[in-house]
């Protein structure tokens, strides 16, 4: 046990201690600053275009109706809707307010040409722009009240039944999916990538002190169990150290956006319920777990670090295809089917297809306890193998052994040991 | 407390590297393990550092399985073994926590052992910035700073200049004086001779020769005698002239004209010539018995094959 939290202790401190390790952590804060603060940004920017302008600095829209005529209506249902513009009525023809718009005198035009019949004139017409959406309705408007007036209804009676909306009120009883899909989602990335990344952390220690022959010296002073599990453990901890930073600097900045300036269906689905997020930790770490214990134990056997890639491949494909098929689950809405529900008891699924099933169904507790303890199982398991197959790879130099001859001297070891353990009994 | 190997054997697939190999070393003293490259040499050490397990046979500390838990083992690896990219302290002080030191201890312990080897000012420095003799010295201050019962040093020579080996030299007798077990390889014999009161030879696997260093030299026929005279043709004629029958050969070295060597055809006449030149009036410097080097028994039994 000692043994353990010393190397431990000296992993740990070495990853905090390298420069790759500060620099990513320094990018990710970046990033999640930058994100938390960006949509407010752009959402700020796009609502102020030019509301505080004085009317003349105002970017203009023209507008020539050749339909209503009713200049007053159409100038207040534009205005109203696009805020910061100032509306101006012409009567220019199509190919002169081309002109005008691609000199930028007019932001863009609009020709009424029928009550439903309508040009849209822009310079550039962009895929994301609600512009066109807002011309729209806008138009739909403004028949809508014309029309009702024309039938003797007044316009505040029928803007009225036009925006009239049910009040709607949902009872979940189960979870709630749309809540929580985005949280979801996000989590189960940050669970993935987490474990891919960590685990590659722990592969690559491996070898590189296979590659210095560190392993001569660390060998005959630590038992090759003690020497994995340190350094699962250490690789483990930094990676939960940077997550807590991360995700603590999350929290703070959240703090300093206001969220109400975020869209309502956008804030709905960021609701971060706590018990998902333990949730998520907790699966992190069993698949950390699971994942480092097998990378440790594959890149033992390569000799130099480019031949790491090569060996840890098969680990990989296996995590990506677990990832793929939860996902796909996900979307399809389908995290309780058959597939989904074996895929959350195999130990090497598990971490990512229980939880997607814990944050998007309704799964009872006594589910998790068995998958988790499946799970805790499997690592004890795979700890003593990763130990046993270390102990072999590390001394090995040159060729990377095929299966079988693994499990040969797995099972040669296992002879000696147990010789070495009656030898000393008998003493 | 004594070190015993006892009847390793151990292949790698279908190659036999080792077979039947057994030592024997005692404390206060060190044994010289030799043998050419791919002799079996480092396979050996490793297999007493538990690094390989053997085919069969044993490694016994005072008649008992080695407890590598209760014993202190500083072990120098042929292959350098430390993290180049870390500082020196910080490995230092973990490698000796890692076998049973507290922290404070291996603090003292890491700063004692670098200043011993000249090597303080290096402390915060990463290893991989040394030059490759003084990462040497690091390797040794890693081996040693544990206060080792066993220490086995695998060619611990190799590439140190005169001067640090000198003081390796030194540093590995006040380890012998203390009373540690030394076990090392090498094949720079004047190191061997020096400092080894016993070897064993490996060639191919199997150990050749083996015991005290004196006693194997005196197993060779003593019939060969080194005289140091200012008259040396003058001696040679009388010697031919009154025992030539018992005389294979008679000359002058060649590099160094004052001494003459002289063959015996049975050592026991030694004491008849010696009689004899003390006799003839000329002027003696001196009369030695001419031993094998450890050079020429080495090659002696390590010519034939690997």
């Amino acid at each position: 046990m000692k043994h353990i939290i010393q190397v431990l202790g000296f992993e740990y401190k070495g990853i905090l201690k390298s420069k790759a390790f500060i620099i990513t952590t320094v990018l990710f804060l970046v990033l999640i600053v930058g994100m938390a603060f960006l949509p407010g940004l752009i959402l700020s920017m796009q609502s102020s275009g030019g509301e505080d302008r004085p009317d003349g600095e105002k970017p203009v829209i023209a507008i020539v109706d050749k339909a209503y005529g009713e200049a007053e209506t159409i100038k207040k249902e534009f205005g109203e809707t696009f805020k910061g513009y100032r509306v101006e009525l012409t009567a220019d023809e199509e190919e002169k307010l081309s002109g005008k718009v691609n000199e930028q005198e007019y932001s863009f035009a609009v020709i009424i040409n029928e009550p439903l019949a309508v040009t849209y004139i822009t310079k550039n017409n962009s895929l994301m722009s609600s512009e066109l959406t807002n011309v729209t309705e806008t138009v739909k408007r403004i028949y809508q009240t014309t029309s009702f007036e024309k039938l003797g209804v007044p316009a505040e009676v029928s803007t009225k039944i036009i925006n009239s909306q049910p009040e709607l009120k949902t009872v979940t009883t189960g979870t709630d999916q749309t809540r929580n899909f985005l949280t979801a989602y996000i989590l189960m990335m940050m669970i993935y990538m987490a474990v891919v990344l960590y685990g590659q952390l722990v592969a690559q220690s491996v070898v590189a002190e296979k590659n210095t022959r560190t392993m001569e010296m660390l060998i005959t002073c630590a038992r090759p169990s003690h020497l994995m599990f340190g350094k699962v453990l250490g690789s483990g901890l930094a990676g939960l150290t940077q997550l807590a930073v991360i995700v603590c600097t999350a929290v703070v900045s959240m703090r300093f956006v206001s969220l109400d300036s975020l869209p309502q269906e956008l804030r709905e689905m960021m609701t971060f319920p706590v018990d998902t997020a333990l949730y998520a930790l907790l699966f992190f770490i069993l698949g950390y777990f699971i994942y480092s214990f097998l990378l440790g134990a594959f890149a033992s056997f390569a000799s130099r670090s480019e031949d790491l890639n090569t060996l840890i491949s098969p680990v990989m494909l296996v995590i990506v295809a677990v990832f793929l098929i939860v996902i796909i689950a996900m979307n399809s809405g389908t995290v309780d089917s058959p597939l989904m529900i074996v895929c959350s008891y195999v130990p090497f699924s598990a971490p990512v297809a229980m939880f997607a099933r814990v944050a998007l169904s309704d799964v009872s507790f006594i589910e998790i306890i068995i998958s988790v303890v499946l799970q805790i199982a499997a690592i004890y398991l795979l700890g003593m193998l990763a130990s046993a197959i270390y102990r072999i790879g590390v001394l090995m130099y040159g060729k990377v052994p095929k299966p079988s001859e693994v499990v040969k001297l797995l099972s040669e070891q296992h002879k000696t040991n147990k010789a070495l353990k009656a030898s000393r009994k008998a003493q | 407390m004594e070190l015993k190997v006892k009847g390793l054997y151990k292949s790698f697939g279908e190659k036999e590297v080792l077979k039947d190999v057994s030592l024997n070393a005692v404390s206060g003293s060190a044994l010289g393990l030799l043998g050419r490259n791919g002799a079996g040499k480092t396979t050996t050490i490793r297999i007493i550092m538990d690094v390989f397990y053997p085919d069969k046979g044993e490694i016994l500390i005072d008649g008992r399985p080695v407890d590598r838990k209760r014993i202190r083992i500083g072990y120098m690896p042929e292959e350098r073994g430390l993290y180049p990219k870390k500082i020196i302290s910080d490995q230092l002080i973990y490698l000796s926590m890692l076998r049973g030191m507290n922290r404070v201890d291996a603090k003292s312990a890491c700063d004692k052992w670098l200043d011993r080897m000249g090597m303080s000012e290096y402390k915060n420095k990463k290893l991989e910035t040394l030059s490759k003799g003084n990462q040497q010295k690091i390797q040794l201050a890693a081996t040693l700073i544990c206060d080792p019962e066993i220490v086995i040093l695998d060619e611990p020579f190799s590439g140190l200049d005169p001067v640090n080996a000198m003081l390796l030299k030194e540093v590995i007798m006040e380890m012998i004086e203390n009373g540690a077990v030394v076990l090392f390889s090498s094949h720079q014999m004047n190191y061997v001779e020096e400092f080894c009161s016993n070897i064993s030879i490996l060639n191919s696997g199997r150990i050749v020769v083996d015991g005290r260093i004196n006693d194997i030299k005196r197993s060779y026929p003593r019939n060969s005698i080194e005289i140091s005279t200012r008259e040396p043709q003058k001696l040679s004629a009388h010697i031919i002239k009154a025992m030539g029958e018992k005389i294979v050969s008679s000359g002058q070295l060649e590099h160094d004209e004052s001494r003459l060597l002289i063959k015996l055809k049975d050592e026991s006449s030694k004491g008849e010539l010696l009689s004899l030149i003390a006799g003839s009036g000329c002027d003696i410097d001196g009369f030695r018995v001419c031993e094998p080097s450890l050079n020429d028994i080495f090659v002696q039994y390590t010519e034939a094959g690997i």
